[in-house]
């Protein structure tokens, strides 16, 4: 049994149910024909029969197809990355791309990659100087801008 | 004959210095605006369609396209080096050309993804040139019920694109389904699965979802260790930097393979070159000798999307100028660039303006050229990003991807679904979900559920319609038999086991 | 003494005259403007808002720059809820459509109407009409009427969206009559226009740009126009009630409209610009070209007119069975 399946059917079956029961809100068959709720109970039921068949599936399965062991490690360092990711997203606003972006290289190079603080601040400053020349400057495609004006 | 003479005509305008000139110049910007993620040239023609008002309305035409089909060279880039779409049609290319980056064969995926074009785009010149009056009619044969049964064919992909789980692959599509549902139901003005967001109003942006869950899921699952899978980059030499004869003899079926699709789904206004691409894709696995190796980098699937979205442009120009309907975003701004130049668009335009129309033919012939002669010499340059150490090529395509969803809508809050579906696409890889389904289905659900919905309104809720229209049914048909073959494999693998 | 009371008097008059003139003054940008327009590149709105900010340019009408920005989504209501957030801003001003009007009618995440906002005039309407394929039977608009009653629900016309002016027409067109047909929408208008020309389905409204290369051609006739008097390109062509049915006349609009809260001087700063705009040369051939009509009103006036302009939709929409939610 693959746990990973199992607990990502059952969550796809959530996401079918809840899909049909807001579906249900919606008119099925108009005067006009079908309505806004044809189309969505139609693949939220598929997708609760097909997240079942995936359950079933692993619940019958001999023993022997176990899933690859997950490591809790490599996932917890996957989850870092993006968590850095998501604020330096969130910090656009007040900072700016060029400030945000370079504080987010510098996240990564630093804590992620273990780099010397001095090769970090200079691969965050190139890459910072880098985007601000390619994008704005030269092509003219705005970037978010911060409080502090750029 | 009268063709013949059209085109002299034609080259004629096109070869003058000043209309080179111009062709090298939209060829150019088209490269530059392809390479980038996000930005695209419907953006970039009304930011320099001011410009034009000063020139001959011939030149601006032959500028413009220039910048239409060159953005389409320009896509395979970063889809082939970064794993990051760089337009909604080059998001296919990903799936075997980033694969052949982290091979080693970076340079080569670049110079079939170039070859491709170059073929399929001259091809799609060639058949607007000879026969753009019949197929318009093709075009308005084409409604709702063909549509849908397009779109079924499109999405009958999914059996192709499955990787181990037919099961899971399904269900990657219906979420795709799902994403594509979200928004402002155009019949009734009924907002789904907005949760309450104004933003969601319009639905999600393609882009959003395929940078996030290709690009970002992508660099996050090599983030797993510290030294992660590498990138082997590409090795010195120019042999290594394009493509060899057997690669080019593999997808010698793909360059007419993508060249005959796209052109034809390049005709109809409502289906686009994402549907091309996928579909001539999709071809390409069903035929193979080998579709097992899909999807780990085989040059046929850098070809036939690449040739697929190329000569689209050359079929999207057909109902674009014989009858001034516009098929996408691009043909439509280049329409309402022809009236503020005082043409009319319409289905007399052509023979009204004989220098416009064969001006614009010839200057795509010698487009295409330049554009083969641009990219060739930019491969080596572009193939260096491979060599970049990880710890600065990752946080660079968090910063392109961030800067490719941004320049689409000038949102945050498309930035904050970005991070979540970096992160969903991760948690796909994870747990083997494959991703291209997703994308079909994010492609397909709008237009399918639209087109099935304007076919019973049209019939008055009987199905029948969608069998009883011959091109229609033969579209299901052909479906029927693409779901086919993975059983038909089945048994035939079978039967060769029996033999031997 | 007479000699003061004259300096006085003429001190007087100068600072009323300086008054007045500061009063005028009291608002001059100093910054780029900008124009936001909710269609991205291509739409409508965004073709005039281009088509403005290059007649100012040529024309060296304002001091800075106007730079046109897109605020997609929603069918305006992005737009609107970012215009929405830029209270007493005097230096960000937009283009609005019918769909600024319709659009919070029908949805229930809008936050912000029209009337939120500070409408300042408004710059075109733009006429429409009713058209069928050329070998359709239908010679005129009571011909395809009585077609219709004959066969309640079978015919069929193609448009945009359930708000657009296709489908408001249509519903006065069937209350007025008593008849029904089918109403079938396309996201675009190539499509629209793509099943007309390919005979699935029978009637279309368009824009009389658009009609007019098919016409030329023969490939189209036009049954009807929805105008408040015959324009001039079309002098042969019935307007609607002049066809014999007699519906109110819906009207295309475009304007322009600041944030909530925007001082007087600016509001009437902008007024007076734009009806120096609208009375240049390079306009008037904008509005030739693509057959718009002059549509300007005052502030003023469109205040009053947004009000009626609303309620005549709400009722429409409410007829035709759409959720209202304000």
């Amino acid at each position: 049994m693959n746990r990973g399946e199992v607990v990502s059917g059952v969550v796809l079956a959530a996401l079918g149910g809840y899909i049909v029961s807001e579906a249900a809100h919606w008119e099925y068959l108009g005067p006009d024909g079908p309505g806004p709720g044809f189309f969505p109970l139609w693949y939220g039921a598929a997708m609760i029969v097909l997240s079942a068949v995936l359950v079933v599936q692993n619940f019958l399965a001999k023993a022997t197809v176990a899933g690859r062991p997950v490591n809790w490690r490599e996932v917890g360092r996957v989850l870092i990355v993006w968590a850095g990711f998501a604020v330096s997203v969130a910090l656009l606003k007040v900072l700016g791309f060029i400030l945000s972006f370079g504080l987010f290289v510098l996240f990564m190079v630093a804590g992620m990659y273990r780099r010397p603080l001095r090769v970090a601040i200079s691969v965050a400053v190139g890459c910072a100087a880098g985007f601000y020349l390619v994008f704005p400057f030269a092509l003219d495609v705005r970037l978010p801008i911060g409080v502090l004006g750029f | 004959m009268e063709i013949f003479s059209g085109l002299l005509q034609g080259f004629a305008v096109a070869l003058t210095p000043v209309n080179i000139m111009w062709c090298f110049i939209g060829c150019f910007l088209g490269t530059i605006v392809g390479i980038l993620p996000g930005l695209g040239p419907p953006a970039t023609i009304a930011m320099l369609l001011p410009l034009t008002f000063q020139m001959n309305p011939t030149s601006a035409v032959i500028m413009l396209a220039g910048i239409y089909y060159g953005a389409k060279y320009g896509g395979s880039t970063t889809s082939i080096l970064l794993n990051v779409p760089g337009e909604s049609a080059s998001v296919v290319t990903c799936l075997d050309g980033y694969q052949m980056a982290r091979n080693g064969r970076g340079g080569a995926a670049l110079g079939i993804a170039a070859i491709a074009s170059f073929i399929a785009g001259t091809f799609g010149v060639i058949m607007l040139m000879l026969v753009a009056p019949p197929l318009a009619k093709f075009a308005l044969a084409f409604s709702s019920p063909e549509y849908f049964a397009l779109m079924c064919m499109g999405l009958a992909m999914v059996v192709l694109l499955a990787g181990k789980s037919m099961v899971k692959a399904l269900l990657a599509m219906l979420v795709g389904l799902w994403i594509a549902g979200m928004g402002t139901d155009l019949f009734t003005a009924e907002s789904r699965f907005t949760f309450g967001q104004a933003e969601l109003l319009d639905g999600i942006d393609f882009v959003v979802v395929a940078i996030g869950v290709f690009a970002l899921g992508e660099v996050l699952g090599n983030m797993e260790t510290r030294e992660g899978v590498a990138m082997l980059p590409v090795p010195k030499g120019l042999r290594n930097l394009l493509p060899n004869v057997e690669e080019l003899k593999a997808c010698r079926f793909a360059f007419l393979n993508g060249s005959v699709v796209g052109f034809i789904i390049g005709i109809l206004p409502g289906a686009g070159s994402t549907v091309a691409s996928f579909i001539s894709y999709g071809i390409e696995k069903a035929v193979s000798k080998h579709p097992e190796k899909f999807g780990t980098g085989v040059p046929e699937g850098v070809a036939a999307p690449e040739g697929a979205n190329n000569a689209e442009t050359g079929g999207a120009m057909v109902p674009m100028l014989t009858l001034g309907i516009p098929g996408s975003g691009t043909t439509a701004i280049l329409l309402a660039a022809f009236i503020l130049w005082g043409l009319k668009p319409g289905p007399l335009m052509i023979q009204d303006n004989p220098e416009l129309f064969w001006g614009l033919v010839a200057s795509m012939y010698i487009g295409n050229v330049i554009l083969l002669i641009l990219n060739i010499p930019l491969i080596p340059l572009f193939a260096q990003i491979l060599k970049l150490s990880q710890y600065v090529l990752y946080p660079i395509i968090f910063g392109i991807s961030v800067v490719g969803v941004y320049s689409v809508s000038d949102s945050l809050f498309d930035l904050s679904l970005l991070t979540f579906f970096g992160l969903l696409g991760y948690c796909m890889r994870k747990l083997d979900y494959p991703q291209a389904p997703l994308i079909l289905g994010l492609v397909l659900g709008d237009a399918m559920e639209r087109a099935l919905r304007q076919s019973l309104m049209m019939s008055q809720g009987d199905l029948s319609i969608l069998v009883s229209r011959p091109l229609s049914a033969g579209m299901l048909v052909l479906t029927a038999l693409v779901l086919a073959v993975p059983m038909f494999r089945k048994a035939n693998a079978w039967r060769m086991k029996a033999i031997d | 003494m007479v000699k003061r009371i004259l300096i006085a008097g003429s001190v007087a008059a100068l600072v009323a005259a300086n008054a007045g003139e500061v009063a005028a003054q009291g608002f001059k940008p100093t910054r780029p403007i900008e124009f936001l327009v909710h269609t991205g590149p291509g739409g409508g709105n965004d073709l005039l808002a281009r088509a403005i900010s290059n007649i100012v340019e040529k024309e060296k009408l304002l001091p800075v720059r106007m730079q046109v920005t897109n605020k997609t989504g929603g069918g305006g209501i992005t737009a609107m809820s970012y215009l929405s957030e830029k209270k007493g801003e005097t230096h960000t001003i937009a283009l609005f459509a019918n769909t600024w009007v319709n659009g919070p009618l029908m949805s229930k995440e809008a936050k912000v109407t029209l009337k939120d906002l500070t409408p300042i005039v408004r710059l075109v309407t733009e006429p429409g009409v009713i058209v069928v394929k050329a070998d359709s039977p239908y010679k005129s608009l009571k011909d395809f009427i009585d077609d219709a009653k004959k066969q309640p629900g079978q015919l069929k016309q193609s448009g945009g969206s359930i708000g657009s002016r296709d489908n408001i027409v249509r519903q006065l067109l069937m209350k007025n009559t008593g008849t029904q047909w089918a109403y079938i929408s396309f996201p675009g208008g190539g499509e629209r226009r793509a099943a007309l020309l390919g005979g699935h389905v029978q009637i279309m409204v368009m824009d009389p740009q658009e009609a007019g290369e098919h016409l030329r051609n023969g490939s189209l006739r036009i049954l009807a126009q929805i105008a408040e008097k015959r324009m001039a390109s079309l002098p042969d062509v019935p307007t609607v009630p002049e066809a014999g049915f007699n519906i109110p006349n819906y009207l295309v609009i475009r304007g322009v409209v600041g944030p909530p809260d925007m001082p007087a001087e600016a509001v009437k700063f902008w007024e007076a610009f734009f009806a120096k705009v609208a009375k240049t040369a390079a306009w008037k051939k904008y509005l030739q070209d693509n057959l718009f009509e002059d549509g300007f009103q005052t502030t003023a006036e469109l205040v009053k007119f947004v009000d009626v302009f609303t309620e005549q939709a709400r009722t429409v929409l409410k007829d035709a069975g759409v959720k209202i939610y304000r």
